[in-house]
């Protein structure tokens, strides 16, 4: 396709569309007008019903938290599928040595590195940890505090070196982790159904508004995504490192039996 | 719109452009963590720390490592072949 057609066509494409997208933009409502009927009523209606203040949460874990489960289940689907790929291609047998490029200089860590690569490691770690309880009263809550634990795994290897990193972080731990989370939340959502109740209906006490303990059986899904969410990203994380492992010879051909 | 809101979309616009720009990929996945940490300032700007927490973590440290070990495994992986 030449220049000349493709700028026809963008031509084209541009008398059609344009005046759409003016008259779209010039219908929007004004730049930070809260309008939005639902967040209104979300607002001012989920302190009371569910005694909590993080309304964000209260709408993922509670007021849509069927949908949260089905986004939890296409999480672990993703994940499974990555890992699946990943260690389809390389083998189960873990060989604890870093790849290495060839002509490219290896420099030790400094002893500073590796310092405040532990204390950083352990900081953000102890934040995630606290963002993920902390769900139901403060913004965050298990999503964001499981990515920020499974980002403290990587300070982790920025300070060890590859070899060490694989000795600290296990595989299986964190494909427990994810998995449990994900069945906590099904068993979560059913334990109402089993007592005769609509799905994911509290059925814990609601706690104090503004406490720790504040949200009933939200605390459970909450819990329950940041188990998982930790575990998947760390797992991601951990498949794709063990990409860069320097090759063993044992490991399966590829389809052209390379 | 404040002029902190205004400056972070102008960064936010200019960072996306480096982002495209850059044609060396190690380099645009440096570029892609800036722009993932400027989306996440203008998140908490507009009052959504939920989500810019979510940005920076997934943007600015799990998604660039992603690219950087694809990168080193695809390096290790031509040389060694």
């Amino acid at each position: 396709m030449s220049v000349r057609l493709r700028l026809v066509i963008l031509g084209l494409a541009l008398l059609a569309l344009a005046p759409a997208v003016a008259h779209v933009a010039l219908a929007l409502p004004d730049f930070g007008t809260p309008t939005s009927p639902y967040g209104q009523a979300v607002n001012a209606l989920l302190p009371e019903l569910r005694h909590v203040t993080n309304m964000v949460a209260a709408v993922n874990f509670d007021v849509r938290g069927i949908d949260t489960l089905g986004e939890e289940c296409m999480l672990l689907c993703a994940v499974t599928g990555a890992t699946v790929l990943l260690r389809g291609a390389r083998g189960e047998s873990g060989a604890e040595r870093a790849g290495h490029v060839p002509g490219r200089p290896v420099i030790p860590r400094a002893d500073a590195t590796v310092l405040a690569c532990r204390i950083a490691a352990t900081l953000t770690l102890l934040l995630g940890v606290s963002v993920a309880l902390h769900g139901m009263t403060t913004p965050g809550g298990g999503f964001q505090g499981g990515v920020i634990i499974a980002s403290s795994l990587l300070l982790l290897y920025l300070g060890e070196g590859y070899a060490v990193w694989r000795a600290l972080v296990r595989g299986p731990v964190l494909a427990l982790l994810e998995g449990g989370g994900a069945l906590l939340y099904v068993v979560a959502a059913a334990v109402p159904l089993v007592m005769g109740r609509p799905a994911l209906e509290n059925i814990l006490p609601l706690g104090t508004l503004k406490d720790l303990y504040s949200g009933g059986l939200m605390i459970v899904v909450n819990a329950a995504v940041a188990l998982s969410v930790t575990g998947s990203f760390g797992l991601l994380l951990l498949e794709f490192m063990e990409e860069t492992r320097a090759p063993d010879h044992d490991s399966v051909p590829d389809e052209e039996g390379r | 719109m404040s002029g902190l809101v205004a400056g972070l979309l102008i960064l936010a616009a200019g960072s996306g452009l480096l982002v495209v720009i850059t044609r060396d990929p190690r380099r645009q996945v440096y570029a892609l963590a800036g722009n993932g940490l400027v989306l996440g300032l203008l998140f908490l700007a507009l009052e959504a720390p939920d989500v810019a927490l979510s940005e920076i973590a997934v943007g600015t440290a799990v998604t660039p490592f992603l690219f950087l070990v694809a990168l080193a495994a695809i390096a290790t992986d031509r040389v060694g072949r």
